[in-house]
């Protein structure tokens, strides 16, 4: 945790039954870009989780980008990805052994034949929202992809931060998702005056899940 | 000289098999193949497996030592659809129970593609019921420790499921995944002689499993002799057969919370009849209830726990029990960690066998404590080492019949290369 943002935590604190009060504490003299960082209930940085602005922000896609979920020893990498809606991801299969990727997240539901290496074409995600993916063979495999309608959205790094440029309007909602949050008593979405807020702060109140993203420790762990 | 044999010859014939899935471009054919040889220190009475009379706990005795061919296996999944495979298992064991090498495990698999956060799975075969935490690994083998705990010795020697399971498991998508929920129920035919060992044997701590042709030896009890009380038993148990025509049944739960916790629990009832007796396999009315769990610790440790308790009965019944009238009880701990390319085991297993009935030429109670220390070095996908100690200390009354002490410690040393061969 850098001293820059301590103060701000500790006002928090104080203040967590008002989000929107403690949000404006965080305001600093810069302008944009906007710096978003996700802290957890004891104020440690939550990296991976997505950040993502709202259409108003009017800054128009880019077109359609290329985006890859790959399958490695039995897992989703990354397991957990964001793109915009029109993005095609691509499904590789790295492993020896065949997968079978479906998700049944409709509208976004798909399926890809068993296969190995890169036999398909990528898959298009025209609507916004959670699409959870996952191995027909093997159970234990499972990955999310959060749609978002907007261009401008990021994941936070290793100190829970990452840095948007929320465009050149007034009043802009910026939201925040990964499958560790619980979404109960959670404030998700922050609506900033993006022309004079250099950075904006999500203090996660319950316990998060534990990270799927994490190399195996002292068990096996088979779908047997 | 035969031991080579045998090897060879099942060499020979997976070695097509082995180079057809190398070639195979889209995955759909998965093997392993595996070798465990190396040095065998054993101490204590004559194994259970020569069917003698002192019913040592452990597959080896002293006449075993030196260098032991302990199994070859192999593993074998073809992908025949999209949504349904086949996957069989075969061991070669260098003992006289039954071919040198045969079928642990053949079943095939539907897995139709999920329309919702359940998902269902329909197994049509043999295969294992769903009880052990620790054989997780191809060939049914365990990455913690070359000898089974009590339990899932047991399972291997007299459980296999000869019919359908149906399953279905749940994630739901309000839970982000963290959490699935499962049911599985199986109806099967055959396994009514399976309570026979736990009976007349006990419990044993060893890595054989019984495969389908595979007439598992009995102790050379008194009653089990011409005169006796049994003499109608064959002197060994075909754990698998079917001899009432009665289905039995099982209903498996289970709890997962993402890859950090794993609950489940059986209820397990062979619904055999214990008056029929059939080319020389008797009926016994085996039920017991099961209950597993495994835990992620911080630092890569790792634990895992499993009880069962349950009961089998043989025979008419006299005096209020039926001739043979046994409860059973077992339980285990193991403590695991691994470091880099290694890996420590620590197992505790308890385990007991209480009589209910009155018949006194046919004494069956024990009671019995092991601990198992087992070390790995995972040097490649196809080479590891193991090296374990297990000693197993217990006390059996019908020992007494030949003269033997009932209260006997065994303590064996294994050091163990293992040799896997996969595509």
């Amino acid at each position: 945790m850098s001293q820059l943002f301590l103060p701000a935590k500790q006002s928090l604190r104080k203040t967590r039954w008002l989000p929107v009060f403690a949000v404006a504490l965080t305001v600093t003299a810069h302008p944009a870009p906007l710096t978003v960082t996700v802290l957890d209930r004891d104020g440690d940085p939550v990296p991976d989780v997505a950040v993502y602005v709202g259409a108003q922000s009017g800054i128009a896609k880019p077109g359609p980008e290329r985006k890859v979920m790959d399958q490695q020893h039995g897992r989703f990498v990354p397991h957990f990805l964001v793109v915009a809606t029109g993005d095609e991801v691509h499904f590789p299969n790295s492993d020896p052994i065949a997968h079978h990727v479906y998700s049944f997240s409709r509208p976004n539901d798909f399926m890809l034949p068993l296969y190995k290496g890169n036999a398909h074409p990528p898959v298009t995600f025209e609507h916004a929202g959670v699409v959870t993916v996952g191995c027909n063979i093997h159970d234990r495999m499972l990955g999310f992809i959060l749609v978002v309608d907007s261009a401008v959205y990021g994941k936070t790094n290793a100190d829970g931060k990452v840095t948007l440029d929320p465009g050149d309007v007034s009043r802009v909602d910026v939201s925040i998702w990964s499958p560790r949050i619980r979404p109960k008593n959670e404030t998700l979405t922050q609506t900033v005056d993006a022309g004079g807020v250099a950075s904006l702060t999500f203090e996660l109140t319950g316990r998060l899940r534990p990270s799927r993203d994490h190399d195996d420790g002292g068990l096996t762990w088979s779908d047997y | 000289m035969v031991r080579l044999l045998n090897y060879c010859l099942f060499a020979a014939t997976i070695a097509p098999l082995m180079a057809i899935a190398q070639d195979d471009a889209p995955g759909r054919q998965q093997f392993t193949a595996g070798v465990e040889l190396g040095y065998l220190h054993t101490s204590g009475y004559d194994s259970w497996t020569g069917g003698s009379a002192s019913m040592g706990k452990l597959r080896h005795d002293e006449g075993d030592g030196g260098i032991t061919l302990s199994r070859a296996f192999f593993d074998y999944t073809s992908l025949l659809t999209d949504t349904i495979d086949a996957h069989v298992a075969v061991e070669l064991y260098d003992d006289d129970f039954g071919e040198s090498a045969d079928f642990t495990e053949a079943y095939v698999e539907w897995r139709p593609l999920p329309r919702s956060a359940n998902r269902y799975r329909l197994k049509v075969g043999a295969f294992y019921p769903r009880i052990s935490l620790e054989n997780t690994e191809p060939g049914w083998s365990s990455p913690y420790t070359l000898n089974s705990s009590a339990i899932n010795t047991w399972v291997a020697e007299e459980l296999r499921t000869f019919g359908a399971e149906l399953g279905v498991t749940r994630r739901p998508r309000s839970l982000a995944g963290a959490h699935q929920f499962g049911l599985h129920v199986a109806a099967f035919y055959g396994s009514d002689p399976a309570g026979t060992l736990i009976a007349w044997k006990g419990w044993s701590l060893h890595d054989r499993q019984t495969r389908f042709g595979d007439d598992v030896p009995l102790p050379t009890l008194p009653q089990l002799q011409p005169g006796g009380l049994f003499e109608g038993n064959d002197p060994y148990v075909e754990p698998f057969v079917e001899v009432d025509d009665r289905p039995g049944y099982y209903v498996s739960g289970e709890w997962r919370y993402t890859d950090r916790v794993l609950v489940r629990a059986m209820h397990y009832d062979n619904r055999a009849d214990p008056t029929v007796v059939e080319n020389g396999q008797y009926g016994w009315t085996t039920i017991f209830d099961h209950v597993g769990a495994q835990f992620e610790l911080p630092a890569d440790f790792g634990l895992i726990a499993q009880w069962m308790s349950g009961s089998t009965v043989m025979g008419g019944v006299i005096n209020g029990a039926h001739v043979v009238d046994v409860e059973y009880e077992s339980s285990f701990l193991l403590l695991t960690k691994t470091f880099e390319r290694h890996r420590l085991s620590l197992r505790y297993d308890r385990f007991d066998v209480t009589q209910n009935d009155q018949t006194v030429e046919d004494n069956n109670p024990e009671n019995g404590r092991a601990w198992t220390i087992g070390y790995r070095y995972h040097h490649s996908d196809r080479i590891g080492i193991a090296a374990e100690w297990l000693a197993v200390r217990s006390h059996r009354c019908a020992r007494g019949y030949a003269g033997f002490d009932p209260d006997v410690r065994e303590e064996q040393i294994q050091l163990s290369l293992l040799l896997r061969f996969a595509n």
